[in-house]
């Protein structure tokens, strides 16, 4: 095998070797297992080798003597088909079929890398590594069988052939046990509570060097529209989902919350035993629960405690109403992250003879999966400890527990097993009920599932925090945009913290406040620009217990941070009196966005025209439509959207028609599946544009149902038109979340052409939209 | 309080120990080890533990025990066999048959995550039960406006669940 060596300078030459050593049981015999190497590098702490590592357990691949292929990846499906692109991506490099392969996910005793499950960039560019060094081990293989150079080989669906004879890939290895190790780099997990996210990072192992793969023009598995493994198990009710594990002995636990964010414990409701003979009240601090062999009992009598139990009252929060004020009274210092030349725009905005400035903003908002927070755990005497989990971060979930628990990492199993999207929740590996029932076994010595309420899951998981961005720029004499700053302000975005450890006073991870600047430019055109981001701690952050803790949700920061950029430019286009596609294509020459802007455009049968319509009003019983665009580059994918909105001024009711969204993410590795994720995208864009609010008084939460807390219907739903572009020379770009993003300010632009009134706040309540069209001076057309 | 209850479900008879007001998604869950239904709100707001009894949807996270006593329950787990009986399917193609919502939501690669797909299931085995073809209006007004509250998906599956309800129904009806 030719000897390569990646740009740090050091070999990463795979290695295949016969393994003598490994026992494999049942018919399976031999087999070619996949397995991973750190380069010897001196100096770098990440060269830990696991201890495992020569085990057939935690081989990344295996082709067995049967012609079955097994893969098994830290990372885990999350409903956005995941599973299928990846056995795609490996079937393609491998030429096999998708169908032969068998995924293992997210168990962290028999997957190899971890990461976290959000990312197809970094985990198909492994997979496609994984799947390129082997097929060269095989091509080797046969070549040896058949006494014949490795170009003399073709290779179809598995079977090798040359000289008039074929091997299927299961006789290549039959009868031997080959270990083929590839070089990897990146930390195995630890525990390490000050990093923030109590794990080293987000994408595990990554693969090294640059074995030959597959042309894209010779694909033939990639780009079809393959099934998605799980689905018919879904549908039949044979999964076995997180929710569905049960272990003997096991005790079904039910939480009583404090009454606030900030509460303290003040005494314990009694138990009726003679109402709730096997139940029993677990209490440590401030964490309490009510467990039971039977989980209506365990139900039942945690309300029953409930009603009892007394807790300190705390008030550390604003109000949802005062929110925006809040931020604004922050002392703000430097910001957390900053981006172009401070200097410069200054200047040129300060000379300016136009300039445009506004104020976006939106509330708090909720992940608010289907299924609330649901985990099971086994912690035993001798300090295993075994989680069962829907987490996004297997390896990350485990570190959390072994600092929880104070055990070492060693002693920890997670499993994982589908369950309600997350939505990015459990990106860090926390947050969760997986704490509280890990807590709750290690106190009573038994298995412990627990199941949070929608209620509790409302109110005690993280949330995406509410924001504030001040944007401005100067235009040039035909109305382009010469300079731009813009100044983001938020919260703490990245707080992994277990509630469960956090009420009992148990070790937690640490979370770092701060901000990022997740926009992606797509505007090249504008020369000067600066971007900062600021972000303070959690709201009640000096409460005994949590205050309102922030995380990450669906295309974190660019979803808040492109709403701003796309409203402003938006806003500049109508300043401008030019169309709005039109202006965004005075802005760039990037060739891939101008391609899906005018593919979208096309599909939408868009007439140029600037915003708003000459029609628009704001006051009326009748309905009046409006349209509007946004853009954005994300994860080297291009997506254009079109809104197209209907406004009942005298109702304040806004309803989005019809949605039209276009995407070029490189090469599309499933265009069905792909179909399906920017569908649903819209959806939950359409829901954020429109309903979604996270409402709390001074000590809690209180949109705590689905009647309080509102996301989107099916008779809500707008048509979607779904545009795609699939590019061969641009690899693969994300697709899976985003379409969300891209809906809030094209409904937002959609609006101002309707009624002729700038919508900055989000959601466009019925309540919000009156308000702002009584209040707001109109936009003379 | 545990009394023995008898109860049907998916064509077999059960007898279950549990006191009357137990929510039927616990019996089906726990005693019958049956988790095509599942726990979303638990205040039925969602739809997540949609079962049919006697035909009808129900939402088995409020209705007691008591409630279904004497009746027929069917989750997503004896739907293929509700289809075989309803087209007098023999043995062996009834065991390699789906109903054909299931068969659609297949076809229509629908879920997301999945979660909410059950119930999302149960809601078009009825619809279609009513209405052989209904318009899409109907089907947004079946998912959204019948009570006790529309059927939800946080994934944002819906234009994928029309899709697989307008297949459905031409397969049935075929």
């Amino acid at each position: 095998m030719v000897v390569k060596t990646d740009r740090s300078g050091f070999s990463i030459t795979p290695t295949l070797t016969r393994r003598g050593f490994v026992t494999l049981g049942g018919a399976l015999g031999g087999g070619l297992f996949v397995s991973l190497q750190f380069p010897a590098l001196s100096g770098i702490a990440a060269q830990v080798e696991p201890a495992s590592t020569t085990s057939h357990l935690v081989s990344w691949l295996e082709i067995r003597q049967d012609n079955t292929i097994l893969v098994r990846t830290g990372r885990t499906e999350i409903g956005t088909g995941m599973s299928a692109y990846y056995a795609q991506v490996i079937a393609e490099e491998l030429c096999v079929q998708p169908e032969s392969i068998t995924l293992l996910m997210g168990d962290t005793d028999s997957t190899p890398d971890g990461g976290y499950s959000a990312g197809l960039l970094s985990g198909a560019a492994n997979l496609r590594k994984v799947g390129a060094y082997t097929y060269q081990a095989l091509l080797g293989l046969a070549a040896d069988k058949l006494s014949v150079p490795v170009s003399a080989l073709s290779v179809t669906d598995g079977v090798v052939s040359a000289a008039g004879k074929s091997f299927r890939y299961g006789e290549l290895v039959q009868d031997q046990q080959l270990d083929l190790k590839i070089p990897v780099s990146g930390a195995p997990p630890k525990v390490d509570p000050t990093s923030g996210i109590g794990i080293a990072g987000l994408d595990g192992l990554v693969v090294l060097g640059d074995p030959p793969t597959k042309p894209v023009s010779q694909y033939k598995v990639v780009g079809k529209s393959h099934p998605m493994p799980g689905i018919p198990g879904k549908v039949t009710g044979k999964t076995q989902w997180s929710c569905d594990v049960i272990l003997p002995g096991m005790l079904h636990a039910r939480m009583v919350r404090p009454a606030t964010l900030g509460s303290t414990l003040i005494s314990v409701g009694a138990l009726d035993k003679t109402r709730f003979p096997t139940a029993q009240v677990i209490t440590k601090q401030n964490l309490v629960a009510v467990l039971s062999p039977n989980e209506w009992e365990a139900v039942s009598a945690a309300r029953s405690v409930a009603s009892a139990t007394k807790w300190t009252e705390w008030s550390g929060l604003p109000g949802s109403e005062n929110l925006t004020q809040t931020l604004r009274a922050y002392k703000w210092g430097a910001p957390s992250q900053s981006r172009g030349k401070a200097a410069d725009v200054n200047t040129a905005l300060a000379h300016a003879s136009r300039t445009i400035s506004a104020t976006y903003e939106q509330p708090y908002i909720k992940h608010a999966p289907i299924g609330p927070f649901v985990a099971v755990a086994d912690v035993r005497a001798d300090g295993t400890a075994t989680v069962w989990t829907h987490s996004a971060n297997s390896q990350g979930l485990r570190a959390q527990i072994a600092n929880t628990l104070s055990v070492p990492i060693e002693k920890v199993v997670v499993r994982w097993l589908d369950h309600a999207g997350q939505f990015g929740r459990t990106t860090f590996g926390g947050d969760g009920a997986e704490g509280d029932a890990a807590i709750l076994s290690q106190l009573t010595g038994k298995p412990v599932r627990v199941q949070w309420t929608l209620q509790e899951d409302l109110a005690w998981s993280a949330s995406s925090p509410g924001w504030v961005e001040d944007i401005t720029c100067s235009l040039d004499g035909r109305g382009c945009v010469t300079t731009l700053r813009s100044a983001f302000y938020s919260l703490q975005s990245t707080d992994a913290r277990i509630v469960g450890a956090i009420l009992a006073g148990m070790p937690c991870s640490q979370s770092k406040p701060g901000y990022w600047i997740a926009t992606e430019w797509a505007y090249d055109k504008i020369e000067n620009r600066l971007e900062e981001a600021y972000g303070m701690p959690n709201l009640g952050a000096d409460s005994p217990t949590t205050g309102l803790r922030g995380n990450i949700m669906r295309t974190p920061g660019q979803r808040q941070q492109n709403f701003a950029l796309e409203s402003l430019m938006n806003e500049a286009a109508s300043c401008a009196g030019i169309d709005p596609i039109q202006f965004r294509l005075l802005h760039t020459t990037d060739q891939r966005l101008i391609d899906i802007i005018h593919a979208t455009a096309r599909a939408a049968a868009w007439e140029p025209r600037p915003a708003p319509h000459p029609g628009a009003r704001r006051t009326g019983v009748q309905p009046l439509n409006g349209r509007g665009v946004a853009i954005m580059i994300r994860e080297n994918s291009y997506w254009m959207g079109i809104a197209e909105v209907e406004v009942t001024p005298e109702t304040g009711v806004v309803r989005v028609t019809k949605f039209t969204l276009g995407l070029d993410c490189g090469k599309i590795i499933n265009p069905r599946q792909l179909e399906r994720c920017m569908k649903s995208g819209v959806v939950m864009g359409v829901s954020e544009a429109l309903k979604e609010e996270l409402v709390f008084d001074k000590g809690k939460i209180t949109s705590t149902s689905w009647s309080r807390y509102k996301i989107l219907t099916m008779a809500e739903m707008p048509e979607v038109k779904v545009v795609q572009l699939s590019r061969d020379d641009k690899g693969f770009g994300g697709g899976s979340e985003g379409a969300n993003a891209v809906c809030p300010p094209a409904i937002a632009a959609a609006f101002f052409d309707a009624t002729g009134v700038h919508a900055r706040r989000i959601p466009l309540t019925p309540a919000y939209v009156t308000t702002l069209l009584k209040g707001q001076p109109p936009v003379r057309s | 309080m545990a009394d023995q209850l008898a109860l049907s479900v998916n064509g077999a008879s059960h007898l279950v120990s549990a006191s009357p007001d137990t929510p039927l998604l616990y019996v089906l869950r726990n005693e019958l080890k049956l988790s095509g239904p599942r726990m979303g709100c638990g205040i039925a707001q969602c739809g997540a533990c949609a079962v049919l009894v006697d035909g009808a949807e129900v939402r088995s996270c409020i209705a007691p025990l008591s409630s279904v006593a004497g009746k027929q329950v069917t989750t997503i787990e004896g739907l293929a066999q509700v289809w075989a009986q309803k087209k007098g399917l023999g043995e062996t193609e009834a065991a390699s048959t789906l109903h054909p919502v299931q068969q659609a939501w297949i076809d229509e690669q629908v879920p997301q995550c999945g979660y909410c797909q059950s119930g999302m299931i149960i809601a078009a085995v009825e619809l279609l039960d009513r209405n052989q073809n209904p318009t899409l209006p109907e089907i947004k007004d079946a998912f959204t406006n019948k009570p006790p509250s529309p059927h939800l998906c946080r994934c944002g599956t819906y234009a994928a669940i029309i899709d697989a309800v307008q297949l459905a129904a031409k397969t049935m009806n075929a």
